[in-house]
């Protein structure tokens, strides 16, 4: 899990014209601060936009990138979307569970990782693709997989 | 003129508008679940598909709009097709729960799918399963059957301006939820309850005890709270009401309400009515018939007049009764005692300030209509916030806002907090400066116009005394001043409300000559927030020491000539005690005799022990009252009066419009007017009333303003100010300036000064009377600021201490961050801890009301709630 936010606001605001605008760059700084959009994230967001609270909430829980549960310190969102499947990520996600011992939607015992079953990420060509955190991999094999997590402690 | 074909039928239109719109006109139904007439054309639900000709697709005619020569069908295959489709789709996640859903029988998605639906669904997949809340008090949430339209989501966030719920997740997965996911902590207006079409929002307070098909009787009437005089049909069974409900072309509400008036009304069955007429016997109150409870009032009043006169006995009159009761109490008052000492805590603000504004502009001058502000190009606001205090008034504001016209708010205003463009808030009692430089700011970008010279020139005259030398920064920098010089600047017609608080105060004419000089610079309109249901008829039925019914001053020979030859008995020329007057008058034991109608003093009234120590000297104290209260207990006698659904009658809401309040109920009392006319008979003058069309009938002859009002009148929604009658139109030729002096003195706002905080939940002993009320705000509290509970190591959740001199007592701590510098607020929720007990009070000399500024307190932390709990 990621630190809490320092007194529940966020560290760092972006700046925007018009608040509505920065309310999606808000969310995903709180998420980057804080790991997921606990309700403390979403009243940060709210309240360093002055933006009601539930608009916040209306946002941040219909994007799937933001979380709704603490994650670990890092979180791999693999595509389950038709493509990737056809081309072996529900292999992946068998592997995954026997190195992790995580099913999608859990988090490694030591908060290493979190992982996600993620919708179609836009990779289809090169099937199958995933998420850590913010780096993109697409071309994944159940060998190379293990090797790119290597990098994330 | 547009000219559209549905069905072969041909429709003719003045202005563009939906086909919806064009069909409805035309009787030609076609079904909607995601439209609703109180809110903007959303298109989300395609329920109401039609077919266009030369359109290859099926089009949304709620949001459609007409075009000339258009031709249109809505039962053709293809669009029945697509109805059946569409409703399928809804049905799939949908439980069907029909026998047990409250909605069943009003529901839009039941009758549409009778009327359009598949008789069966293909889907055989499962339902979403999320089961019925409960987390919250007074809204359950049933979210199975939610069809998703956002029709609530709207209702909250385009016209409530809450923004309490929202559409959350997304897919099959969607959602409505307040932000917490369970209490939803909002305005509780219920207005979102109002416009979902399924059993998905409901009310918890007749859950599971309600099915629209048993629903007696319907009676429309007028809400009993605030001064907005909203209308709403109450549904009767079995001799109770059972819920209210606005609908949207019904009163100046137009389908809206707020909490008090959706749930607050079963105080009419609280617990502590009152049944039958109580007689103090041996210091205790005993049951007693009403004939011994009237002779005895009667026999007392008589001998305390005989021994005293009339000037020892008083009457307190109540913006909470109908103007009936008003009417027939000043009545009692002038002809049968023969005096002028009627007064009600609507003295305290409304009355006065009323009084003030009509004698620099004239008769009428506050009684606008309420669309007027909406629809205005700025909006001022001092005193009061109307958000709480007379909520659906506050929606105007909101409404005006979310146009993109100037708000600007003077002081505290929680519930205009985003649709403020400029909210300047004082020090504490540095108003006067503030407005002074407001209006020298405006007076340099737009000088006097000439209109009213006589004003112009007392302006003058006061600028000049005033000067420019106030440069006091009032806590505010030049900067915010100048922002809002400049948003009123852009004002051409605003509208300026003014709320109590400018008014409970010493230097209160000089503030409302301020209002004045900058409404008539702005060219504005000014609104009173009125805060009971019937301050303006109180002071229309002459329930003030100087006037006369009709706005007449009691000083005029002629017009108390014209009251006396119809009573048949002498009016006293002087202007009789205000209610802090006679309080005064009776602790120093000059009063002897007080008939209180309506009214809580005791909680009502500032420096409590005080007025206790008043009314216990008292020869005799009569309570009319539907609720046993704090005053009652004290009482010699105690007469209940029929609550506000069981009586007939009439309100005059802040507009001027007078409203036809429906008996709906039986009650086991007496009207109030009925007990008064029976003491009056008692004594020996018959007022000849044996309904309330007799009082009508009278008030219409006697009151000049009043001329032929008749009931049927006020329910066309007709009766606006200046009905048919004849105000008085002449505006003062002379007015003392208010002494200036009063506007340099400095207060030292480093101290905690006491305010009242005004609360939504909240409305005196009525309110409290109600359990729904007081399920959302069971507990008194004291709000400070962030700077005061710095100083004072203060946190939310504590227990402090206030000591004020008169009054000392523990409250939870609430933190407000909005609040500024060393305000404390306390809201006058509970007699034993309500703000007015702690409240001293100095007579205001222009308008003898209690000026209340300056109230220093003491605060300090006592205990942690956390200690509380491991003690
Ligand atoms: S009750 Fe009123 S404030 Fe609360 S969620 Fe419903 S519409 Fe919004
Ligand atoms: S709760 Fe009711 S009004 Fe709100 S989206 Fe669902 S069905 Fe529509
Ligand atoms: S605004 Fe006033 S009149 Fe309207 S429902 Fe609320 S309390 Fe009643
Ligand atoms: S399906 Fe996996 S990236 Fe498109
Ligand atoms: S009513 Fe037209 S789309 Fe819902």
């Amino acid at each position: 899990m990621k630190g809490p936010l320092e007194n529940g606001t966020l560290k760092s605001v972006p700046e925007c014209g018009e608040k509505e605008t920065a309310l999606m760059p808000a969310l995903y700084t709180a998420q980057k601060e804080h790991g997921w959009m606990s309700i403390e994230a979403m009243e940060a967001v709210a309240g360093a936009l002055d933006i009601p609270k539930a608009r916040v909430k209306g946002f941040a829980t219909f994007y799937d990138m933001f979380g709704k549960k603490p994650v670990g310190r890092h979180v791999v969102r693999l595509c389950t979307n038709v493509s990737c499947i056809l081309s072996g990520s529900e292999e992946l996600l068998l592997r995954l569970r026997d190195k992790f011992g995580i099913a999608p939607d859990e988090t490694t015992p030591d908060g290493r990782f979190s992982l996600v079953a993620m919708e179609c990420i836009g990779a289809c060509g090169t099937a199958p693709a995933m998420l850590v955190d913010n780096d993109f991999y697409e071309d994944l094999t159940t060998e190379n997989i293990f090797s790119i997590l290597e990098k994330y402690k | 003129m547009i000219t559209v074909t549905i069905n072969g039928k041909k429709i003719a239109l003045n202005k563009p508008v939906t086909i919806l719109e064009a069909a409805r006109k035309a009787d030609i139904y076609i079904p909607t679940l995601c439209n609703h007439p109180m809110l903007e054309p959303f298109g989300g639900c395609r329920l109401c598909l039609v077919e266009i000709e030369k359109m290859p697709k099926l089009q949304a005619s709620c949001t459609q709009y007409v075009t000339d020569g258009m031709t249109v069908w809505t039962e053709t295959e293809k669009v029945l097709e697509a109805r059946r489709a569409m409703l399928e789709f809804l049905l799939i996640n949908h439980p069907l729960d029909c026998p047990y859903c409250d909605k069943a029988g009003e529901c839009d998605l039941q009758d549409s799918t009778m009327q359009c639906g598949p008789a069966i669904g293909r889907f055989k997949e499962g339902k979403r399963k999320l089961p019925e809340c409960y987390d919250d008090p007074i809204i359950v949430t049933n979210m199975e059957r939610c069809i998703l339209c956002s029709r609530c989501v709207r209702m909250c966030s385009d016209v409530q301006g809450a923004h309490a719920i929202t559409i959350t997740n997304r897919g099959s997965k969607s959602c409505v939820e307040p932000f917490s996911g369970g209490r939803f902590d909002c305005e509780y207006c219920g207005n979102c309850i109002t416009v979902c079409p399924v059993g998905s929002l409901m009310s918890r307070l007749h859950k599971h005890t309600y099915r629209p098909w048993y629903i007696e009787k319907e009676i429309e009437t007028v809400c009993s709270f605030c001064g907005v005089g909203c209308s709403f049909v109450a549904q009767i069974r079995g001799d109770s009401i059972v819920r209210v409900e606005p609908r949207p072309d019904l009163g100046l509400n137009k389908g809206l309400l707020c909490v008090k008036g959706r749930f607050g009304f079963d105080y009419t069955a609280s617990p502590s009515r009152l049944k039958s007429p109580l007689l103090q016997k041996n210091g205790d109150l005993k049951q007693t018939t009403w004939a011994e409870a009237l002779s005895h009032t009667a026999g007392k009043l008589k001998e305390i007049k005989e021994k005293y006169g009339p000037a020892a006995i008083g009457a307190v009159a109540s913006g909470l009764c109908t103007n009936e009761d008003n009417y027939t109490l000043q009545r009692f008052m002038r002809s049968v005692v023969g005096s002028n000492n009627i007064d009600s805590t609507t003295g305290f603000f409304y009355g006065p300030a009323q009084r003030f504004l009509e004698d620099i502009f004239g008769q009428g001058v506050t009684l606008n209509p309420m669309q007027g502000i909406a629809n205005s190009d700025g909006v001022f606001v001092i005193g009061a916030d109307p958000s709480a205090v007379a909520p659906v008034l506050g929606l105007q504001v909101r409404a005006a806002s979310r146009k993109g016209i100037p708000v600007v708010t003077v002081g505290h205003m929680p519930g205009l907090k985003r649709f403020a463009t400029c909210s300047l808030v004082p020090d504490a009692f540095s108003e006067p400066a503030l407005l002074n430089r407001l209006i020298s700011g405006l007076m340099k970008k737009r000088p006097v116009c000439g209109e009213n010279e006589f004003f112009e020139g007392a302006i003058k005259k006061f600028m000049l005394s005033t000067g420019d030398d106030i440069a006091d920064p009032c806590g505010l920098s030049n900067n915010d001043i100048e922002r809002a010089v400049n948003e009123l600047d852009l004002m051409t017609n605003p509208a300026v409300l003014i709320g109590r608080q400018v008014v409970q105060r010493s230097d209160a004419s000089v503030l409302l000559l301020q209002l004045s000089v900058l409404t008539y610079l702005l060219n504005g309109r000014i609104y009173l927030i009125s805060e009971l249901p019937n301050d303006q008829g109180l002071v229309d039925m002459g329930c003030r020491p100087d006037m006369l019914p009709g706005g007449r001053p009691v000083f005029s020979d002629s017009m108390r000539k014209r009251y006396e030859d119809s009573y048949g008995s002498e009016i006293p020329s002087a202007q009789g005690m205000s209610l802090m007057e006679m309080i005064q008058a009776a602790h120093e034991g000059n009063l002897k005799a007080l008939y209180v109608m309506g009214e809580n003093l005791l909680p009502d009234l500032p420096d409590t022990g005080y007025v206790k120590e008043a009314l216990s000297k008292l020869e005799l104290l009569v309570v009319q009252d539907t609720l046993m209260n704090e005053t009652a207990e004290l009482a010699h006698v105690v007469l209940p009066a029929c609550s506000w659904p069981e009586a007939e009658g009439s309100y005059t809401n802040f507009e001027g419009r007078m409203q036809h309040v429906r008996k709906a109920v039986h009650g086991e009392a007496m009207e109030g007017w009925k007990i008064i006319s029976e003491v009056a008979k008692i004594i020996g003058s018959d007022f000849g009333f044996l309904t309330v069309v007799d009082i009508l009938a009278e008030l219409t002859k006697v009151s000049p303003i009043h001329k032929g009002i008749t009931y049927a009148e006020m329910d066309g929604g007709k009766c606006l100010w200046p009905y048919n009658g004849e105000p008085l139109r002449d505006s003062a030729k002379d007015f003392a300036l208010p002494d200036i002096t009063l506007l340099k003195r400095a207060k030292d706002c480093g101290r905690p000064y006491l305010f009242a905080d005004q609360q939504l939940f909240h409305s005196g002993t009525i309110g409290r009377n109600s359990s729904a009320l007081s399920m959302l705000m069971p507990a008194s509290y004291v709000k400070v600021g962030n700077a005061l509970s710095e100083k004072k190591s203060i946190q939310a959740g504590d227990v402090a201490g206030i000591a004020s001199g008169i009054k000392s007592a523990e409250l939870d701590v609430i933190i407000d961050p909005d609040l500024k510098g060393m305000m404390v607020l306390i809201p006058n929720i509970l007699a034993d801890k309500g703000v007015m007990s702690f409240m001293k009070w100095n007579m205001n000399p222009d308008f003898k009301n209690p000026a209340l500024d300056g109230n220093e307190i003491e605060i300090s932390k006592l205990r942690s709630k956390a200690e509380e709990v491991s003690a």
